[in-house]
């Protein structure tokens, strides 16, 4: 039966986006952007004039899937950098056009991804910007613990001072959520 | 499309999903449970796929055909997607892809049928 259900799991031993739980990120993310661009293309190509304002918002937030899925599955620093201002935009998104679309029902005839806060999509858009949020920083720590831990003597300049002690050893600041 | 398809269809996936977060649960890959369930759901989602297209070779259309075609063909490749994504990777996590890849199909064959069903109105 256990064999059935796979051999046991290696542990995720670096910090990268792409890995892990990063992976399952990336697959929402991925299934978001497809699902959002093929609804925007449908919705420009053929009934544009109906309500252009909610089809180029389900572009717009289109595009941001597709830059926080890219951000997530590259990863690194910059990856990192890219999908973090993909969520902030996204949330950002999801709350503007959500509180929006309650408030002013006339300005959106027809619903978008992040319309009502995204109850056509079962909430998600508006877990799915904390959770990346929140998991880039979790990778953020890891990297930091990792440099400290592995504390490289800098390669031009020996008589640097010593590395600082690791942050995340600090009192009062919660633990990392294990992954 | 037959609403009892459907609800087999999303039945299998379910199950997909549930073995994928068992497997995360107990800390484990993907294995041949999971293969077994992303086949069937697979063998499913084809049959329903090829019923769909001698509907419509016979004349049937759905309003938002442009839609429908859409999800009809992007539904078959979700399972294959989950389950090659899964087997690559080495963590625990693997399971849970291959329940985000089921629960996926699960909403989208629903939305499948009520695209159809628009035809009538």
């Amino acid at each position: 039966m256990a064999d059935r259900l796979g051999a046991p799991a290696a542990e995720p031993g670096d910090a990268s986006t792409a890995r892990g739980p990063g992976r399952v990120l990336v697959a929402v993310y991925g299934t978001f952007a497809l699902a959002a661009g093929a609804r925007a293309a449908v919705q420009l190509a053929t009934q544009f004039d109906e309500a252009p304002v909610a089809y180029l918002l389900s572009a717009f937030s289109a595009v941001v899937y597709l830059v926080a899925t890219v951000g997530l599955a590259r990863g690194g620093r910059g990856g990192r950098r890219t999908a973090v201002v993909a969520c902030l935009v996204e949330l950002v998104g999801v709350l503007v056009v959500g509180t929006l679309s309650l408030a002013d029902r006339a300005a959106f005839p027809d619903a978008t991804v992040w319309s009502v806060y995204g109850q056509g999509y079962g909430f998600i858009p508006l877990a799915l910007p904390v959770l990346g949020l929140l998991w880039l920083r979790h990778l953020g720590e890891v990297e930091r613990e990792e440099a400290d831990q592995k504390s490289p003597p800098p390669p031009k300049s020996p008589k640097s001072p010593p590395p600082k002690s690791p942050p995340a050893s600090a009192p009062g600041s919660p633990p990392a959520p294990s992954s | 499309m037959s609403t009892p398809l459907v609800a087999l269809a999303s039945a299998v996936a379910l199950v997909l999903a549930a073995l994928g977060g068992l497997s995360t649960a107990l800390r484990r890959r993907t294995g041949l449970a999971h293969l077994v369930a992303a086949g069937a759901l697979q063998a499913v989602l084809l049959v329903q796929l090829v019923l769909v297209v001698v509907a419509m070779a016979g004349g049937q259309r759905p309003p938002e055909t442009a839609t429908f075609l859409a999800y009809l063909v992007s539904v078959v490749l979700v399972p294959v997607a989950g389950v090659l994504w899964a087997r690559s990777e080495p963590t625990r996590w693997a399971g849970t892809v291959l329940a985000v890849a089921g629960l996926v199909v699960a909403v989208m064959v629903w939305r499948l049928l009520q695209l159809w069903e628009a035809t009538g109105g």
